[in-house]
Formats: structure tokens, sequence, C-alpha cells
């Protein structure tokens, strides 16, 4: 036994993930933060070290109010990732019986369809000549089209919740499942009735899993750029939208980079701060 | 005083003083049936369970007690019959609204609630007040000896710790009766035998109906005031443990409790009101016969004797007595266990030390006595109901 585990084995069993790890995150992400330091000269990315990209986002502020109208976009759309994946977890975890795995596969099916074909699914739902649109003016509730549905923060609330749901439900769901059922019947042994044991029991113990869920649906949001640039019009610009046109457009590498950062730095404070409340497997809390 | 053989008699008196308080069943069940589609969990229940009683349900896995205790919680809902709690007709109320407890085999503890709101949930659910919920928790963490742990999690406790607790988190709010799912099972056998006497005590003291689900027939016999055995969702015998040790209904329940012998023999019909038949060509009487039909009729019964009712060439004289072969000897501190070969058929004895005779070896000849009325005849057709035990369960 002694020998299976020596130092030098162990070490060797790392070196695959090691490799994997530095390939595609260190590297990629320790490139970027290099050239977030450079400057553009011309059309050329030149060498040379300056805190120009930092200085000008804190000075112009453009960039922070954006940062911000993103950050509270991504809360609102986190809340309303929970608001409608939880009760979808429970439902399927406590109340369905035959079918659950085909309902679950169900649930998660979305992430098999490619996100810019649900893009364009949601734009011809929203659409002046959408589904909805034309729904209501075939049952003569409108004459005109609603101009709110699309091109705005609305379209890309209502999308990106959309997206989020299934990130939300799978740890929740997870969460929910690794209650055992006696507990909860124990709960309504001692007195409490559905409403009371989801709150005081299955709420509690499923806590781990509502916030990973969470933080899953905010940086997803976040960072997002295809959506609002598809579905939001001037309106519904986000921090994703200013980076990616400096890639893009602009070929401002550098400042892109930069912006990048600051928004890696943002989600990673935050991941920091609820991650020892959160759990990916759904555990209890102090466990 | 809370051994299992001292406990026999204040239960008695216990038992006594109870019925002058009420002759009013506490719990009760009506042609009570569960089925999922074909398989039928339970069948034909009925009992009258008294207040005050510690009533248990025994018998083998899959026999269909842990789902009649979960009917009387509520956790399932009868096919067919009813149950009463405290003369109300509960069968269809949810178990929330059920003035009865369920200890769980598992504890259920909630696992994010430190002890004192563990205790305290069945309290806030009735809305307690705040300072009488302090008083009884207090009160009830005192009667299982668990005071200075109220902050603890539930992980943090050991599982006799656990049990307590769950027990606690029961009794606080004072049922009408606590139902014990194998309360003991996760225990191992030192603690199981403390326990079952902190559970006793604790039941006498309170005062509450226990209902008590099992498959250990030890634990059975030594803290119920009456028994229930079931097998394959029925029941066989309701009885104190008395009736069930001494008089069992059926061979089921004479083989799953307690060490017995099972003999074939044949009818020879009656004489002095004593059921007879013949096995290895002696005549045995009988005080105890199930076997219907015409007495004499020559049908195949099964001759039923305990093992410690079997003397080996004791002085004490018997009615019957016999020559058998020793086969094996086993000796089991207090008393030897001995196997030999009568006519063909086995018969075990379990002789005290004190009564063994030393001459007693493999392949001699022993002088087997036995009395008519320590002998019951089963119909022979409930042999393959019958269990048997390994020969240290005892």
């Amino acid at each position: 036994m002694g020998e299976r585990y020596s130092p030098p084995r162990s070490l060797l069993r790392g070196i695959p993930i090691t490799i994997w790890m530095l390939c595609l995150v260190a590297v990629p992400l320790g490139y970027t933060f290099l050239i977030s330091f450079f400057q553009v000269e011309g059309m050329q990315i030149a060498a040379k070290l300056t805190l120009k990209n930092y200085g000008l986002f804190f000075t112009d502020p453009m960039y922070s109010r954006i940062l911000l109208k993103s950050m509270l976009l991504a809360l609102a759309i986190a809340s309303l990732s929970i608001l409608a994946g939880y009760p979808l977890a429970y439902m399927l975890s406590f109340r369905v019986r035959r079918g659950k795995q085909a309902l679950f596969m169900l649930s998660i099916i979305p992430l098999w369809v490619s996100y810019l074909v649900r893009i364009i699914a949601w734009r011809t739902i929203l659409g002046n000549k959408g589904v909805i649109n034309s729904a209501l003016t075939a049952l003569g509730f409108i004459k005109e089209p609603l101009e709110f549905l699309l091109y705005n923060r609305f379209a890309v609330a209502v999308t990106l919740t959309y997206i989020c749901i299934p990130f939300v439900f799978i740890p929740v769901y997870t969460a929910l499942e690794k209650i055992p059922r006696n507990i909860m019947e124990a709960a309504s042994d001692l007195g409490a009735g559905e409403l009371r044991t989801l709150l005081n029991v299955v709420l509690p113990l499923s806590l781990p899993g509502l916030i990973t869920g969470f933080i899953f649906a905010f940086i997803i949001a976040l960072g997002d750029y295809i959506i609002p640039q598809q579905l939001g019009g001037t309106q519904g610009i986000m921090f994703g939208n200013l980076i990616w046109s400096q890639f893009g457009f602009a070929f401002n590498w550098p400042f892109g980079a930069a912006l990048s950062f600051i928004l890696l730095a943002i989600s990673v404070t935050i991941l920091g701060l609820t991650s020892r409340f959160g759990s990916t497997e759904g555990g209890f809390l102090n466990e | 005083m809370f051994s299992p053989a001292g406990g026999l008699r204040p239960r008695e008196s216990f038992r006594s003083e109870r019925g002058m308080m009420s002759d009013e069943n506490a719990i009760e069940l009506r042609g009570v049936r569960k089925a999922w589609g074909d398989v039928v969990a339970v069948q034909a229940f009925d009992v009258g369970i008294r207040k005050g009683e510690f009533f248990s349900l025994l018998g083998p896995s899959g026999c269909g007690k842990t789902t009649t205790l979960r009917m009387i919680a509520g956790l399932e809902e009868p096919t067919e019959g009813q149950i009463l709690l405290e003369g109300r007709d509960v069968s269809r109320v949810p178990p929330y609204r059920r003035n009865v407890h369920t200890v769980f085999q598992d504890y259920a503890l909630f696992p994010h609630m430190s002890v004192r709101k563990n205790i305290w949930f069945p309290l806030k659910m009735s809305g307690v007040s705040l300072a009488d919920a302090r008083q009884r928790i207090d009160r009830v963490l005192r009667l299982v000896n668990m005071e200075g742990l109220e902050r603890r999690l539930p992980q943090q406790l050991s599982g006799g710790q656990r049990q307590r607790i769950a027990l606690a988190r029961s009794l606080v709010d004072e049922p009408a009766a606590l139902l014990l799912d194998e309360p003991l099972g996760a225990l191992d056998f030192k603690l199981r035998g403390a326990m079952q006497k902190v559970l006793k005590d604790i039941q006498r003291n309170v005062g509450i109906t226990f209902i008590y689900v099992t498959h250990d027939q030890t634990e059975a016999l030594t803290m119920s005031d009456r028994i229930a055995v079931m097998k394959s969702g029925r029941v066989h015998q309701v009885g104190t443990p008395d009736e069930i040790y001494n008089r069992p209904a059926t061979a089921f329940v004479a083989s799953f409790i307690g060490e017995m012998n099972f003999l074939h023999g044949r009818t020879l019909g009656a004489e002095a009101g004593m059921p007879q038949a013949e096995v290895g060509g002696q005549r045995l009487r009988a005080a105890r016969s199930t076997v219907t039909g015409t007495p004499g009729a020559g049908d195949d019964v099964l001759v039923c004797i305990r093992t410690e009712r079997v003397q080996v060439n004791s002085y004490r004289a018997t009615e019957h007595e016999m020559a058998g072969t020793v086969r094996r000897i086993v000796y089991r501190g207090t008393d030897y266990e001995l196997t030999c070969d009568l006519e063909g058929q086995e018969v075990r004895a379990v002789v005290s030390a004190v009564d063994w005779d030393p001459a007693l070896k493999v392949g001699v000849s022993a002088r087997l006595g036995f009395n008519g009325a320590d002998i019951t005849f089963f119909p022979r057709e409930e042999e393959k109901e019958v269990v048997q035990y390994a020969t240290d369960a005892v």
C-alpha cells in the first residue's frame, strides 16, 4: 500500500490536469492580464507597460455607470431565475413520482440547443410580427404591435432569465434530492403543513443549492454580450458589449482586456464571498 | 429495577392503575388493510390499544409492522378500514393534524437546527409561547437526561444521544401516542440494552401510549404490555408477553419467539380433555391443540415443546419419557444446548448448567422427559410458516 501512494506516483497523476489547466486557463488569462497593461500605437499593440487602460475606466463615468446597470440587471435576472427555477425543481423533486428522470432531462434540454438558436427563437416570440404580437392582434386585444417587448432591457432580462433557469434548476434540484425524505415526514409528523415544511426545513436545507444557482445565473447574466447585442437595442447595452466592442470594432485589445479583468475581479469577489455558503453538491450547511 | 425480569411486577401494577384511570382506547384499528396494487402489506388488522399501554408490533422484516405504524402516523393512507385516535376517525387526516408523533429509525433530526431548535419545532408549529416552550424544552431535556447539549447540532451527537433527542422532540408537546419505528435498531448491542431501560422508564414516567415496532423478540417481550405478532401482513396473535410466549396461537408465533422444538406426530384422539398424539411410538398428551376436525383421525400434527422444557437425564419425574441419542453438545456458559436424535427426529434441549449431567457425551443415550402441560399441537400445514433460528438467537 505504501508504495502505491508514493509521492512521485501522485505527482505523475497530477500532470494531465496541470497541463489542461495551464493551457486552457492560466496561459490565456495570464496573456490577457499582460496585454491589459499594453497600449495601442496605430493598429499595433505595443508592449509598453502602462496603467492608462485602467485609468480610463475610472475616469470616464460611462463605464462604471454601465457596469452598475449591468450588475443590477444581472441581479434581477438571477432573482427571476430563482423564482422560476426553484418551484420547478421543487415540483419535480417532491411532487412527481413517475417519469421523474424524463422530466429532469426535459428541464435541462435547452442546454442541448445552440445558444444562438434560442436567442433567435426569443426574437420571433417578442418581435413586432412575433408570436405574442400576432396572437394579441389576431385576438383583437391590440391594433398596433407592442413595442416594449423587443430591443430593450425587458427583452434582455426575459431571454437571459430563460437561459439561466437550467443553471439554477440543476443545483437546486440536486440539493432538494439530497434532503432525506424522512426529514420531511418528520416535519409533517411534528405538525408542519407543506408550506411550513418548505419554509422551516426544505428552504434552509436547499440553501446551498439555491445560492450556487443564484451565483451561476448572476455571473452568466453579467458577462453576456450576445443577448444584449441581439435583443437589447441601444437601451439594453451591457458591460459585456463594451468589452466586445473593444476587441471587435475599436481594436483596442489592451483596453478590452482591462475591462475584462475588472469584470473578472468582480465575479471572483462575489464567488469568493458566497462560495462558503453555496455548494455544487447541494450538501447541508456546516458540512 | 428496570431489568427485564424485575420489570414485570411494576408493569403489572402500572397497568391496573391505568385501568382505573380510563378504559378508553387511545388508538383503535378497525379492519385496516393496506395494499399497493396486488401487493398486500397489511390485512384485516383489528386492535384496540389502551391509553398508556406499551404496545409492540413484532414480526420479521416485510411483515407489515412498519406500514401499520405509518398508517397510524398518517404517513400512509389505509386502503380499507378505519383508524381511530382517541375515538375520532383519523383515517384521512394528514399527519400534521394528528396528535401522534413518530420516532424514526434513523431519528430524522433536522440537521440544520440545534438540539434545542429541534425540540422546539413541534411547539413552534402548535403556536406555544416562547416562555412556555422554554420551560417544556428544559423539562423534556431533563427527562431524557440530555441537559447541557442544547446548542449542539445533530451531527455532533452520538447515536444514543440523537436517539434521546428524537425522543425528546416527540414527547415535548405531549402527544396522545408515540410511535417508535425500530428506534434502537441502529444502536450497538450494549447501548440497546441501556436504551431499552431508558425508554421503558420514560414511558412509565410520562404515561403516554407507546406503539413500538421491532423485529427483536427479546425487546418486545421485556418492554411490552401487549404484543401483536405479525407475518406477511397478517396478525397472528395479540397478547401479553406471557400469553405470546406460553400460549402461542400459531406455529409461526411459537417459532418466532423463543426456541421451540417441532416434532412430527399423528393425532390419537383425546383423553380426559387432553388431546393426544403419537411421536416415535410414544403417546404424548398436550395441554393445548389448535388442530380442528375430528380428534383421533390420525391427522399429521406438529408437536411443539420449548427447548428449556425438555428434561435431560433429570431427577424430576415427567409424564413422558423417551430415549434419544446425543448428537451435539454446545456449552453456552449458563447452560448447555443439547441436540438429540429421537427416532429420526431432532430434539433440542437447553439444560441449565446446574442441572447438567456430566455423563452426557456425544453418542450416548439420553433420557428425555416431557410434561403434557408444556406440549402444544398445531396443524401440520402450519409447518411452512415456522421460522428456524440459529441456535444462538435467544
